[in-house]
């Protein structure tokens, strides 16, 4: 056949060009001179030079070793042999060491039941193979995740029928997954939950609502009430169309159970929370009446019969009243403070409560020696109950005098700085300090409450922390034995 | 100084009625008194006493808690009376409560609120005007 030149030069260009943008090479073996022919696109698709001359033997072992290589000497081998023509997608190596997806066609040329060429094609699918491969992976994590979740989920459709459910949703509702497709999310919620479900999934296909969550109730296979926490969302096409719910369940029955138990331990709580108020009370008055007839009737033992009195005991019975009446007075001031949870707090000049303080023991203060000296600005007011501060300003201000150092009168410096919402008020003495490794523990604590000592620190700064507790505030000491003490009183400033 | 001619108990408490009454004795606080042990036991008594002219403590020492009528109970009830005498009523109790403190300053014949025990003193000031 005559071919002109000019055409066939133009059909091999157009085969190269079509070759090249389908990356579809082309080649021919010759079983009976053992020729092995590629085409242009072909050497490309290995990675080779064009001038690369392919022998079959270095051309199966481009393939990757294992699978590909066995598939592709099978195919090629029964190609010849048996005449069967192939189609299959292998992996090749390039010289660069880069796996290759490619797909070879075979075609066996028969003449005379004798197979006298192979043709066939050579294309690179490694791009589109990987993505399908990817997708593949990225589908099956997806559906792994999905199955091994704890939490339920379901794919829904608008009618409210199961597309999909996991494991933990069947293992919530206790249906398999064959059974719970029969049924519809309708047939397994809670009557009295099913308006408000499904008024939300109305709203959410209107358009009106993304996503929402609720606390709902479904009825299990068993027929036991599960509390679940659901959050849906619905899943639109690219047009906007609503197509499926997203449903995500999650078991809140322990929970729940929990809660309950938490609001029966603390309704408890106040039960006994009462009852120690009531034991309060009972300290306050009954034991105080009895200590009081116990006073009186001393009292009336020393003037109606003073020769009973004249004893090494009766001083010792005196004193062991009058400490019962304090260890009451004492308790019940704990006892009230801790009591009064809701106090009304009200706007206290701070400097104004520091100079009441200082002219109720300016006595003390004069006899002493002691030297005070105050930096508050004078238009400082903090938030308190008068009684209370004026009672810690107090028992500061004495603790300081009371524990000065033996050979010095006491000094005191008081000063304040602003910290966010609070004031805090730095009360320092220059006295005996404390050693804080020792006793820092007990300094506030009621340790020494009942001890009746001749420092009785241990109660004042115990009431003293708990008021200043009791109006939102704190207390904190550094303390140096033989420099001094300072505390710092943070306490709600007023705006 | 004040002249007590007829002081008033009324608790519940004998010890503290035995101790107040000797203490009263001892400093002449006055010349006599009458006890009641409860609110309503005061109250039955005191109405007609009230009522028909007869003589009238001058001072009242009223316990708070007590069985039957307690002391508001008596005191709610005792304003409602007419009276044809001032009767100082002054409030004995061991409640250090805050709260009954309070509830005491709302009454106008309140005099004072004492917090037991009551001494040889506390009735000194009593008589000296001073509480």
């Amino acid at each position: 056949m005559f071919i002109p030149n000019t055409q066939i030069k133009s059909s091999i260009n157009l085969l190269d060009f079509i070759q090249e943008r389908a990356s579809i090479g082309t080649w021919e073996y010759d079983p009976i001179s053992k020729n092995l022919n590629w085409s242009n696109e072909t050497k490309k698709i290995h990675e080779l030079p064009l001038d690369y001359i392919p022998d079959l033997q270095q051309g199966i072992s481009f393939y990757k070793e294992g699978y590909s290589r066995n598939t592709i000497t099978q195919l090629f081998t029964l190609c010849i042999e048996s005449h069967i023509d192939f189609d299959t997608e292998v992996l090749i190596v390039t010289p660069k060491k880069k796996d290759k997806w490619v797909r070879v066609i075979g075609i066996a040329i028969i003449e005379n039941d004798k197979c006298i060429l192979v043709q066939g094609l050579f294309q690179d699918i490694d791009k589109k193979t990987k993505n399908a491969k990817e997708l593949a992976f990225k589908e099956q994590q997806l559906r792994k995740t999905f199955e091994t979740a704890l939490i339920g989920m379901a794919i829904v459709d608008l009618e409210g029928n199961w597309i999909d459910v996991n494991n933990s949703l069947c293992n919530i509702l206790g249906y398999n997954k064959v059974e719970i497709k029969k049924l519809t999310f309708m047939d397994l919620t809670h009557p009295e939950d099913l308006r408000r479900d499904h008024q939300a999934l109305m709203r959410m296909i209107k358009g009106e609502l993304d996503d929402y969550e609720i606390e709902k109730r479904y009825i299990s296979k068993n027929g036991e009430t599960v509390w679940a926490q659901l959050s849906v969302s619905i899943v639109k096409d690219n047009l906007g169309q609503p197509e499926h719910f997203v449903a995500q369940i999650n078991n809140v029955t322990q929970i729940k159970k929990n809660r309950k138990k938490v609001s029966q331990l603390l309704e408890t709580t106040k039960n006994q929370n009462k009852r120690l108020l009531n034991f309060a009370h009972i300290v306050s008055h009954n034991l105080r009446s009895h200590y009081g007839n116990l006073d009186m009737l001393l009292d009336i033992v020393k003037i109606d019969l003073p020769e009973t009195t004249n004893n090494e005991i009766f001083p010792l019975v005196e004193l062991a009243v009058s400490h019962l009446g304090e260890t009451l007075t004492n308790l019940n001031e704990v006892a009230a403070i801790n009591v009064q949870k809701d106090l009304k707090t009200e706007p206290l000049n701070l400097l104004n409560s520091f100079q009441g303080a200082l002219s109720s023991i300016s006595a003390l203060i004069r006899e002493s020696k002691t030297t005070v000296s105050i930096d508050i600005d004078t238009d400082l007011f903090i938030l308190g109950v008068p009684a209370y501060l004026d009672s810690i300003i107090l028992n500061f201000l004495t603790n300081a005098i009371k524990y000065k150092k033996a050979t010095e009168p006491a000094k005191i410096e008081i000063k304040t700085n602003i910290s966010n919402d609070f004031v805090v008020l730095e009360i320092k003495d220059h006295g005996q300090g404390i050693d804080l490794k020792k006793y820092g523990d007990k300094l506030f604590g009621m340790y020494k409450t009942f001890h009746r000592h001749e420092d009785s620190r241990g109660l004042g700064l115990f009431i003293t922390k708990n008021q200043i507790e009791a109006i939102g505030g704190k207390v904190e000491v550094s303390s140096i034995v033989n420099e001094g003490t300072t505390f710092f009183i943070s306490l709600k400033k007023y705006a | 100084m004040r002249k007590i001619d007829l002081a008033c108990i009324i608790d519940d408490d004998p010890i503290f009625i035995f101790g107040a009454k000797r203490m009263m004795e001892l400093s002449g606080f006055c010349n006599s008194f009458i006890v009641f042990k409860n609110g309503e036991d005061a109250i039955n008594n005191l109405k007609p006493m009230m009522n028909t002219r007869q003589p009238l403590p001058d001072i009242i020492l009223l316990d708070i808690n007590m069985p039957i009528m307690d002391g508001w109970q008596f005191l709610d009830e005792f304003i409602q009376i007419d009276s044809h005498k001032e009767i100082t009523i002054y409030i004995a109790s061991s409640s250090i409560d805050p709260i009954d403190l309070k509830r005491a300053e709302r009454y106008e014949n309140v005099s004072n609120y004492i917090i037991k025990p009551i001494s040889l003193n506390t009735l000194k000031r009593i008589l000296g005007g001073s509480l």
